[in-house]
């Protein structure tokens, strides 16, 4: 600090060297007095510096303290924590020992509302009721304990679905039809079982979550009507107990067109064949009996021969010959009559009976192409599906089918016009001669 | 009589074929056992005596008669033999066509749900069986007496032409 002003001195002292005596008198005594002022303010400096210095000393030993009491807290709220976490074990396990058989009725609160979820959806009763009490989509998903209203709800959502399941009961619904335009319909529900309209039966779409109209009905759907407008105590009326598994099945089986159409083109070879095999057999037994019966007349009546049988035309025979013919020529004129007639009663058997033989082998024939179908199927797309053989394997069968059903009853007609020339044969190959011979008799020419 | 009523349920509507044919078939072999026992021997007899009391028995005509009488005869004794021989083969037949019904309804039941469930199945194959055993049991039963009925007539027939004496 001396040496400071020393310095400052000097720098006046260099620079006014050659100023007034006076002002340097002056100039002393300003130095004189600006450092006693120092002075002081010197010592007022370190006399405040050194209160500071108590001040300090007294924060310092407040912080100290403080740090003190913080550690000690710190200590003591480590061991609450402790303390607590221990308790903390205790309790769950107290709360695990507690909850135990509440556990095992959450699962099993889970797997019903599961299982409930998935029989409502597909049941019938979802039409008509289509809102729950409980939220079963809640409860099957459910991370924690279900409480008492949703146990409760649960509760009556099973006990109303099982009396509902007991009821017939008559509601309106919106029925999906067939163009698939909804329609409002009056519609009686039997249980789970089925839903009928006074069409018919419905089914139940899971999906759409709605009735739907059956694009074909059973073949007992008119009972539905009959039930419907009956109002007997008891009426009766065809379920399906498989809740519509089984309408569907039988809705998905071929009616009689559709089984014929299988058959392809073998199939409706056979049936032509059929058709013209019997139109034939018809044709011949028809012209048979008539000849049939003017035989029979004429057997009775042999010496009137008539023009219009074979019989007739035979007998005439003699009548056109000389009347002391020799009787071998009589003999052989006659045979020639009979060669004459046999044509025409045995046209149309072999046909008839080719046909009869012929039915089954075309029968064979759609079933071996039939089978053809199949293997090329199974050689494309592998045996997993059996629906991609089924067209292969209608035809195979149904063309046996057909084959057989038209070669039996054109057997039984080529047997029935067969035993029916053969007779109008024998009578006139061996018994025409016979009834000439009495005729002969009669008239006295033995 | 409820095995029966199960039988013909289990069977299927070709089984009621078979049961017309085989009636049809029995009610023939009865009326054949009735005229080759009791009928033709007496019809023989009488058409014998018949013939003695004729004056000759060796000219043209009377030798054309006798054919004629042999003819009617044979006829009268072949009558539904053809039919039942018929019947006899279109049984197998039938037995056919209820298998091949019976696979229709297998494959039907296959389609709908699979090969999984032999059970569902079991009706169509009881529809195959049924019909094929009961149709060759009808056609076993009948070709006895199919053969008996043909040498019957030839016999009723040979007999017939012995009675009928030419001198």
């Amino acid at each position: 600090m001396k040496a400071m002003f020393i310095a400052i001195a000097a720098m006046f002292l260099g620079a006014f060297a050659h100023a007034d005596e006076a002002r340097l008198q002056q100039l002393l005594q300003q130095t004189v007095d600006y450092q006693s002022n120092e002075a002081q303010l010197d010592k007022a400096r370190q006399a405040a510096f050194r209160s500071d210095l108590a001040e300090q000393q007294r924060l310092l030993q407040q912080a100290q303290a403080k740090l003190a009491a913080e550690r000690q807290r710190a200590n003591e709220l480590k061991q609450a924590f402790d303390d607590n976490e221990i308790a903390l074990t205790e309790k769950e396990e107290a709360l695990r020992m507690q909850v135990g058989n509440l556990g095992e009725m959450f699962g099993v609160v889970r797997q019903v509302a599961n299982d409930l979820q998935t029989v409502l959806d597909d049941s019938l009763t979802k039409v008509e009721v289509p809102e729950r009490r409980a939220d079963l989509a809640i409860l099957a998903e459910a991370k924690e304990l279900p409480d008492l209203q949703q146990l409760q709800n649960l509760w009556h959502t099973l006990l109303q679905e099982m009396t509902i399941n007991g009821q017939i009961s008559a509601f309106n619904a919106e029925v999906i039809g067939v163009d698939g335009k909804p329609v409002a319909r009056d519609v009686v529900r039997i249980g789970t079982f089925n839903a009928l309209t006074s069409d018919g039966y419905l089914a139940y779409d899971s999906e759409l979550q709605q009735l739907r109209e059956l694009v074909r009905q059973p073949a007992v759907a008119e009972q539905a009507a009959s039930y419907l407008a009956s109002s007997a105590a008891v009426a009766p009326l065809a379920l399906d107990p498989s809740r519509g598994a089984l309408l569907t099945m039988t809705l998905d089986s071929p009616d009689l067109a559709e089984r014929i159409e299988q058959g392809a083109e073998v199939g409706y070879i056979i049936i032509a064949l059929g058709i013209i095999g019997l139109l034939l057999a018809g044709w011949r037994l028809l012209v048979l009996l008539s000849v049939g019966s003017k035989l029979a007349r004429q057997q009775k009546q042999p010496d009137q021969p008539s023009e219009d049988n074979p019989l007739g035309r035979i007998l005439t025979v003699h009548q056109n010959l000389p009347h002391n013919i020799d009787s071998e020529v009589l003999e052989a004129r006659m045979d020639e009559a009979v060669l004459r007639e046999l044509p025409a009663l045995e046209r149309g058997q072999s046909i008839i009976k080719l046909f009869a033989g012929i039915a089954p082998l075309l029968g064979l024939l759609g079933t071996v192409t039939g089978m053809i179908a199949t293997f090329q199927a199974i050689t494309n797309f592998g045996t997993g599906d059996p629906k991609l053989m089924a067209a292969g394997i209608s035809q195979a069968l149904i063309t046996t089918v057909l084959g057989l059903i038209v070669a039996i009853p054109l057997l039984l007609a080529h047997n029935w016009v067969a035993s029916r020339s053969k007779r109008l044969i024998q009578v006139l190959d061996e018994q025409s001669a016979g009834l000439m011979a009495e005729v002969l008799e009669r008239q006295g020419r033995g | 009589m409820q095995w029966l009523l199960d039988f013909f349920n289990q069977g299927g509507p070709v089984l009621y074929g078979i049961l017309a044919a085989c009636l049809l078939l029995w009610s023939l072999i009865l009326e054949r056992l009735w005229f080759f026992y009791l009928d033709l021997p007496r019809s023989n007899r009488r058409l014998a005596e018949q013939w003695r009391q004729r004056s000759n028995f060796d000219s043209w005509t009377a030798r054309k008669i006798r054919a004629a009488i042999i003819s009617r005869q044979r006829q009268r004794s072949q009558t539904y033999l053809s039919a039942i021989a018929t019947l006899i083969a279109i049984c197998p037949l039938l037995g056919l066509l209820g298998t091949v019904t019976g696979m229709v309804s297998v494959f039907d039941v296959l389609a709908v749900t699979g090969t999984g469930n032999a059970r569902a199945m079991a009706s169509g194959i009881s529809q195959a069986t049924i019909p094929t055993m009961a149709g060759l049991v009808v056609a076993l039963t009948g070709l006895y007496f199919r053969a008996r009925f043909q040498r019957l007539s030839e016999r009723g027939v040979q007999q017939l032409t012995d009675l009928l004496v030419t001198d």
